[in-house]
C-alpha cells in the first residue's frame, strides 16, 4: 500500500520539563477524515502543534507522503500544504474578512490558485461573501469558525489539520460545521479532526485515536469507536448510545 | 492679547506642529517595529541622527542638495534596516524574552552615538542651502520654504507607509503579525522577512526624518536620544497600532513642547513635556487613537 498522508511514529514532546506526548503514532490516510479524541489536557494541542511545527518533538518522526518534515520550520510545513487551523480560530481581528482570506494564500505556490481557492470558499461559505469587507473580530462565532476554516481553504490544502472547530458554538451551529468539515472532505481534502464533541466527531470521522494522558489509548474505525463501551462511558454519556439519541 | 502676541502664539503653533511631524514618522517607524518585533527600538533617534549626518556630508562633500539626496539615501537606508535586522536583531527575534532585542537596541545607539560623535565632533551642525530659509508670511505668520517641504515630505511618507500596509500583500502580513506572531506563522509568513521589512520601512522614515532635521535645525551626535524619548510618547500618546495615531501624538508632543517654552520658558520644556505626558496617561493609558483590545 502506498504511504499515508501523514504519519507520525514514536513522538515524544514536552513543554520544557513537563513530558506532554509518549510515544505517539498514527496515521491519516490520504482523502480521509481522522478524528482525534480526549479529554483536556490529553495533548491533542500539543500533537498539532508539533506536525505544523510551532513546536519541536524530542524524539519520533513526522512524515508527509514519506518525507520526513519534523525539522522543518512552521512556513516551510504550510508550504508542504499542510495547514493548522488553531484553536479559538485565531483570525486577524482588524483585518477584513478578504484580507484573512489573501493572507490564507500567502505563499507564492497558492497565488495563482487565488481566483479558483476563493471561488471555493465562498460557494462552501456563502456568508463571508456578504461580509467580505467587514472586520473579521465584527463577525459571529460561526462565521468566524467558517473564515477560519476558509483561510485555510485558501492555501490550497494536502491536510487540514482542525483543532476544536465547533468550540464555544451554538448546537444549530456545530452542526453546521461538521455539516461543512464532510463537505469540504467530500471535495477531496484530508482533514485530522481534533474535538471534545467526541460524539459528532466519530460520526463524520473513518478513523480515529483516543487520546489519554499524552498516549494513544485506542484506535478504530469512528464507526466502531462511536459504540465501543469504554469511549461511551468516558467521553461521550450515556445518552448517546440510544439509537437516535 | 494684542494682535502682536496673537501673531506671536500663532507662529508658535505653527513651529509646533512642524516640529511635531518629525517625532510623529519616528513614532510611525517605532511602531510598526514595535508591531513585529514587540521591542522598543531606541536606537530611532540616533539612526535619524545619523542620516542627517550623511545627508549633511553629501551636501558638503559633494555640493548634493539634501532634498535630491532623499533619491540616494531612502534606498540605503531601508538597505541598511533589513541588514541590521538580519546581522544584529534575528537570532535575539526568535527568543521568547524581549531583554536582549532591547539590550542590542541601547547598545546600537551607544555605538551610533559615540561613532557620530568621533566621525562629525560633538559641535552642532546643520545644512544650510541657498534657497532654505527663503520664507513667506501668511496672516503675519512666518514659514519658511525648508519647513514647507519638510511637511510635504513628512505628509506623503505617512500616506505611503499607510498604503503599503492597506494595498500590499506583504503589508497585509505586517499587520497581521502585529495582530499574532503565531497565526501569522500558520499562514506561512516567514516572522523574519516581516520584522526585516518593519525595521526597513522604519530605517526610511527616519531617513527622512533626518534630511528634515538636516535641513530645518541644528543637530548633534546626542540629539537622536531625545528624539527617541519623545517619539515614544508621541506612539504611546497616539495609541501603539495606528499610524496617524503616532504623527497626531508626534504632533501634540511638538505643540506641548513648543507652547510651553513660549509660556513658560524654554528651561521648563522637558519637566513641561513629562508632566503632560504623565497627566495624559493618567487620564487615557490606553492613548488617544489606539484600538481597543478586540480580539477573534
Amino acid at each position: 500500500m502506498a504511504n499515508p498522508l501523514l504519519e507520525v511514529k514514536d513522538l515524544d514532546v514536552s513543554y520544557g520539563d513537563i513530558h506532554v506526548l509518549w510515544d505517539v503514532s498514527l496515521s491519516v490516510e490520504e482523502g480521509t477524515i481522522v478524528a482525534l479524541v480526549g479529554a483536556n489536557g490529553a495533548g491533542k494541542t500539543t500533537l498539532l502543534k508539533t506536525v505544523s511545527g510551532l513546536m519541536h518533538a524530542r524524539k519520533g518522526e513526522i512524515t508527509l507522503s514519506g518525507e520526513p518534515i519534523q525539522h522543518l520550520r512552521a512556513q516551510e510545513i504550510v508550504d508542504r500544504g499542510v495547514i493548522h487551523v488553531p484553536e479559538g480560530r485565531r483570525l486577524f481581528a482588524s483585518l477584513t474578512v478578504m484580507e484573512n482570506l489573501r493572507l490564507g494564500a500567502y505563499l507564492p505556490r497558492t497565488r495563482p490558485l487565488f481566483a479558483e481557492s476563493l471561488e471555493r470558499v465562498f460557494s462552501l461559505f456563502p456568508v463571508l461573501k456578504d461580509r467580505k469587507e467587514q472586520k473579521a473580530g465584527t463577525l459571529s462565532g460561526g462565521e468566524q469558525q467558517m473564515l477560519a476554516i476558509g483561510r485555510a481553504v485558501m492555501a490550497h490544502p494536502r491536510l487540514v489539520m482542525l483543532d476544536e472547530p465547533s468550540l464555544g458554538l451554538s448546537p444549530i451551529l456545530v452542526k453546521t460545521i461538521f455539516q461543512l468539515i464532510s463537505t469540504l472532505n467530500e471535495q477531496k481534502t484530508t482533514i485530522l479532526l481534533v474535538e471534545q464533541n467526541v460524539n459528532q466527531a466519530l460520526k463524520i470521522a473513518h478513523q480515529a485515536y483516543v487520546l489519554k494522558n499524552g498516549k494513544i489509548v485506542m484506535c478504530g474505525r469512528g464507526c466502531d469507536l462511536l459504540v465501543n463501551e469504554e469511549v461511551c462511558k468516558a467521553y461521550i454519556g450515556e445518552r448517546a448510545r440510544k439509537p437516535n439519541g | 492679547m494684542d494682535s502682536f502676541q496673537a501673531v506671536l502664539i500663532a507662529q508658535t503653533i505653527v513651529n509646533g506642529i512642524l516640529l511635531g511631524t518629525m517625532y510623529g514618522m519616528a513614532a510611525i517607524g517605532l511602531s510598526l517595529i514595535f508591531g513585529t518585533m514587540r521591542i522598543v527600538f531606541i536606537a530611532q533617534g540616533s539612526v535619524l541622527v545619523f542620516f542627517a549626518y550623511l545627508c549633511f556630508w553629501l551636501f558638503k562633500l559633494a555640493g548634493i542638495d539634501p532634498y535630491l539626496s532623499i533619491i540616494i539615501i531612502i534606498p540605503g537606508a531601508m538597505v541598511l534596516g533589513a541588514v541590521l535586522y538580519y546581522g544584529l536583531f534575528k537570532e535575539a527575534a526568535a527568543l521568547q524574552d524581549r531583554i536582549s532585542s532591547l539590550l542590542i537596541a541601547v547598545g546600537l545607539m551607544f555605538i551610533l552615538e559615540n561613532f557620530m560623535t568621533v566621525v562629525w565632533t560633538p559641535n552642532p551642525r546643520s545644512v544650510v542651502t541657498s534657497y532654505g530659509f527663503a520664507s513667506f508670511t501668511v496672516l503675519g505668520i512666518h514659514l519658511t520654504l525648508n519647513r514647507l517641504l519638510g511637511l510635504g515630505i513628512a505628509i506623503l511618507a505617512t500616506i505611503g507607509v499607510f498604503l503599503f500596509l492597506k494595498k500590499t500583500v506583504i503589508g497585509t502580513a505586517v499587520r497581521a503579525t502585529s495582530e499574532d506572531v503565531e497565526a501569522s506563522t500558520l499562514m506561512g509568513i516567514n516572522p523574519n522577512r516581516v520584522n526585516a521589512v518593519a525595521f526597513a520601512i522604519g530605517m526610511a522614515l527616519a531617513a527622512i526624518s533626518g534630511i528634515n532635521v538636516a535641513s530645518t535645525y541644528s543637530f548633534d551626535p546626542v540629539y537622536g536620544f531625545d528624539v527617541a524619548i519623545k517619539a515614544l510618547f508621541a506612539l504611546t500618546l497616539g495609541g501603539i497600532g495606528t499610524i496617524y495615531g503616532a504623527l497626531a501624538g508626534g504632533i501634540i508632543i511638538g505643540l506641548v513642547e513648543m507652547l510651553g517654552a513660549y509660556f513658560v520658558g524654554g528651561g521648563w520644556t522637558q519637566a513641561i513635556l513629562f508632566a503632560f505626558f504623565l497627566v495624559a496617561l493618567t487620564f487615557r493609558p490606553q492613548g488617544f487613537f489606539g484600538r481597543t483590545g478586540q480580539k477573534a
